[in-house]
């Protein structure tokens, strides 16, 4: 069983104030880490923010019941993960392979800028829930 | 995130401090849009503040770039932190939004 060194956690509403919040969180994990390499910091948290925005931006509620986003970091020894989890919310429509858009296209960066930041991404969904796993192993 | 400007000679400077994310964006084109409007067309962004930035901010970027050249200027960007850079350098968008080393040097060739 892998060590946990650190670890923090968010749950709320899923609207715009969640991204600070979980941008708080980060922060206060690195405040707590801070051998955790710059490099790692910047990248991680960049995917984890850009994945926040994601379901903030595009996540639709399954019924009545309002979004809820949820996100819980864990700083392992060589490994940072992140699992970010969409509650009450219907499966993502459309595409989510990453897409190269024209250079004066003004959105769809998104999902590309995450996979080059990360080691591996994936995707589960059950009852109404859909849940990214985000992790990069350390560059040490 | 705030932002606030001040007219030099031949540019605007918009100063922006903090994190230029979903939530900060669209006040980032409302901000810029205003200059415009207010005959502002020559923009620099002085990113020396803005400690974090995403695709949302990025695409506001493009937006604002893309209404100052509508305007008959343009928009440039400077001195920007690495976080910033990376995403510059990811996206690719190092070649359309070039970072200035400081404000003053934005313009100075045109």
């Amino acid at each position: 069983m892998t060590d946990i060194l650190a670890s923090r956690s968010y749950r709320g509403l899923a609207t715009e104030s969640a991204v600070d919040a979980v941008h708080n969180e980060l922060d206060s994990l690195w405040g707590e880490l801070p051998l955790v390499q710059d490099m790692d910091q910047m990248t991680f948290t960049t995917a984890v923010i850009e994945s926040t925005s994601n379901i903030v931006k595009h996540a639709e509620p399954a019924g009545e019941d309002p979004l809820e986003i949820s996100v819980d970091l864990e700083v392992r020894p060589s490994q940072l993960r992140a699992r970010l989890s969409a509650y009450h919310a219907k499966p993502p429509y459309g595409s989510m392979e990453p897409r190269t858009p024209d250079q004066d296209a003004e959105s769809g960066r998104g999902l590309a800028l995450i996979q080059a930041l990360v080691t591996t991404v994936t995707f589960e969904r059950q009852d109404a829930t859909n849940t990214w796993v985000l992790s990069r192993t350390s560059q040490d | 995130m705030k932002f606030s400007y001040e007219t030099k000679e031949s540019y605007a400077e918009v100063k922006a401090d903090g994190r230029l994310n979903m939530v900060s964006a669209p006040e980032l084109r409302e901000f810029v849009s205003e200059l415009i409007s207010d005959g502002s067309t020559r923009i620099v962004v002085n990113l020396e503040q803005a400690v974090f930035m995403d695709s949302s901010g990025l695409g506001a970027l493009i937006g604002c770039l893309k209404a100052a050249r509508q305007a008959g200027g343009d928009l440039r960007i400077a001195a920007v932190q690495p976080q910033v850079k990376m995403v510059l350098q990811l996206t690719s968008m190092d070649k359309v939004l070039t970072p200035y080393a400081t404000a003053e040097e934005a313009f100075s060739n045109d």
